[in-house]
């Protein structure tokens, strides 16, 4: 390992870790995720907990994503899984980790997958399309997907959700 | 008229548009962010649809997230409330490049007014007097000389950004050499861009606006005054009409002054015209505000308009259909702004659950909240939780209804601004019609308020 290398991780480790486990301890967030040098930072909660608010019979496609949150980009690059809120009414369920909407546009899913196909953590699963510009859909924990809840081209709102990863299914 | 449009805000004035939208048989989407999900606005909707987290960078001033939106959901057009990107040309540019109408001015308008500096003397050539002031200031000894034409007190000023950052009242040659250089890094810090002015600043001053409506053909009218001169930190508190201060002669010079420029410098749509007025009666325009306002009810109180309605209409393209004679004010008005702040301690913003809200009823009484018992005021937006606007047939009656209004309003669980509203009704400066903008910073508002509790 090169002297570069090594100034980057100990920046890293000193800087920007503190600052991650500062941010995730603060905020409800499931899965924290920065590059930053050409490194990756992964911060993950020792369990995936997903609220699985039961879907009442919608009046808009609004109450469908009721109680998710949403895989997003924030500032400095990072990407931020929120795989369920803590302290919110409903069944928090340790194998299984929600999919959703990073934004609000067109959803299309990435050729290949389907319920019963293994991903990795982090995997693209999809785009949606905002205005032309695609934001993507990654898995938030490694599993099976299961229960894909919208079709290609359906119109998708932010945080709305898209499908659920089984965790660890044999 | 179009079929559905997309609203752009949150809070009171997303609730107002959707109340506008229904009675007009518009299809109303509200966009909302993942905090405002269990609002009124989203409730009552035809249709909600989430743009992104709390933060507002990401949801409600996100112009890509809210045209995306508004194009999923098949709206024809965008209504942007006020603040947030209301008054953004760029957004304005954007919607209509994507085949939407903008509810406000056109993009080529707001850019028009977009500068302040550069509103003032678009509308000095149009014949309103303007605030004394300079150019922008290259060094000390052009700022001193300026400064010395002005006449002192002088207020040096930022061209860029607002909200009092970079901004210093200063009353002699040293106090103008000294602050010059702390203004400078301010607004070099807030704003990136540390280009300053001057203006003449106004010991005892009034804030007066005028409600304008144009439509896309130059037709247009004045809806009257509004005074705003119960401020505090420069933010508006309370508001009224008509202005107390004025003499009816004078409310004519002014209003037909401004509309009269407003329609020959090509503006659109609805739009405010604020003015600071001395203690001699005379007024200068200061800036345009082109969008819905805050206080726009007091108006509607007034004049029976219904003001984002013809906002609305104009953005279609109709005519405005009346005029100047059609236009009738009637008796006096007063809003109360209840804000979420905590005035015994230096008016900090509060969050956390409304236990129990009940408005006020009765003649004259209007009260635009999104609030129900049990809502969550979130952390993360402005401190306003509704506006309480009361009618009477002349200022005294207001007044009196306004007394019985604000004590009957119960907003429980979270701390508000009422006390001091109660407080005002019972000052004599207030009752006398004699406010000016500093009272409540000179005075401070914390001794105010104790004076008016021992009373």
């Amino acid at each position: 390992m090169d002297g570069d290398a090594r100034r980057t991780i100990a920046k890293l480790a000193a800087d920007t870790l503190p600052r991650l486990i500062a941010r995730m301890t603060r905020s409800e967030l499931g899965e924290l995720e920065v590059r930053e040098d050409g490194w990756r930072i992964r911060l993950r909660r020792p369990i995936a907990l997903s609220v699985d608010a039961q879907d009442g019979p919608g009046r808009t496609q609004s109450d469908r994503s009721r109680g998710a949150g949403g895989p997003t980009t924030g500032a400095h690059g990072e990407r931020i899984t929120s795989t369920g809120r803590s302290g919110q009414a409903g069944r928090a369920d340790l194998s299984r980790g929600s999919v959703t909407s990073p934004a609000v546009g067109y959803f299309s899913s990435r050729d290949g997958i389907a319920n019963g196909t293994r991903v990795a953590s982090g995997d693209v699963l999809g785009h949606v399309d905002v205005l032309g510009v695609r934001q993507e859909v990654v898995a938030p924990i490694d599993g099976v997907v299961g229960g894909l809840e919208v079709e290609a081209g359906q119109a998708i709102e932010y945080g709305q959700r898209i499908a659920r990863i089984e965790a660890n299914v044999q | 008229m179009f079929n559905k449009i997309l609203i752009a805000n949150r809070g009171e004035i997303a609730l107002r548009i959707v109340r506008t939208c229904r009675r007009l048989g518009i299809g109303a989407v509200v966009a909302y962010s993942e905090a405002d999900r269990d609002t009124r606005a989203v409730h009552l909707a035809d249709e909600a649809i989430c743009v992104g987290p709390p933060e507002s960078r990401r949801s409600y001033l996100s112009a890509p997230s809210l045209l995306s939106a508004a194009l999923v959901t098949g709206c024809e057009a965008i209504h942007p409330g006020y603040g947030f990107l209301s008054e953004d040309d760029t957004f304005a540019e954007m919607t209509r490049a994507h085949g939407l109408a903008f509810i406000g001015p056109p993009p080529e308008v707001l850019e028009r007014f977009a500068s302040k500096a550069g509103t003032r003397t678009l509308l000095a050539r149009h014949g309103l007097p303007t605030i004394p002031g300079s150019g922008m200031l290259r060094d000390d000894a052009q700022a001193l000389s300026e400064a010395e034409q002005i006449g002192y007190p002088v207020l040096i000023k930022p061209s860029a950004g607002g909200g009092g950052k970079g901004m210093r009242m200063v009353r002699s040659p040293r106090e103008l050499q000294q602050a010059i250089t702390v203004c400078r890094s301010e607004a070099l810090a807030a704003f990136g861009d540390d280009s300053l002015y001057l203006e003449k600043w106004l010991e005892e001053n009034r804030h007066v606006e005028v409600q304008v409506i144009v439509d896309r053909y130059g037709n247009g009218v004045h809806v009257g005054e509004r005074d705003c001169s119960v401020q505090r930190r420069h933010q508006k508190i309370l508001e009224e009409a008509p202005s107390p201060a004025l003499s009816d002669g004078q409310r004519e010079a002014l209003t037909e002054n401004a509309i009269r420029a407003v329609i020959a410098a090509g503006y659109e749509n609805l739009g405010t015209l604020e003015f600071l007025l001395d203690r001699d009666g005379n007024y200068y325009f200061i800036e345009i505000n082109c969008r819905i306002q805050v206080e726009h009810p007091v108006t509607e109180m007034l004049s029976g308009l219904a003001l984002v309605a013809e906002q609305i209409r104009i953005a279609y393209g109709e005519p405005l259909g009346y005029g100047q004679h059609d236009v009738a004010l009637r008796g006096h008005a007063i809003e109360f702004r209840i804000n979420a702040e905590d005035t015994e301690q230096d008016f900090q913003p509060q969050a956390g659950v409304v236990e129990s809200y009940l408005p006020p009823g009765g003649p004259g009484v209007r009260m635009d909240s999104h609030l129900y018992s049990g809502y969550e005021v979130p952390p993360y937006y402005d401190s306003l939780l509704g506006k309480l606007v009361v009618w009477g047939p002349d200022r005294a009656s207001a007044i009196a209804r306004s007394r019985v209004a604000l004590d009957e309003l119960v907003v429980d669980g979270i701390v508000t601004n009422i006390p001091l509203h109660r407080a005002l009704l019972s000052h004599k400066t207030f009752l006398d019609g004699e406010f000016t903008t500093n009272l409540l910073d000179r005075v401070g508002s914390g001794a105010f308020l104790a004076a008016a509790r021992a009373a």
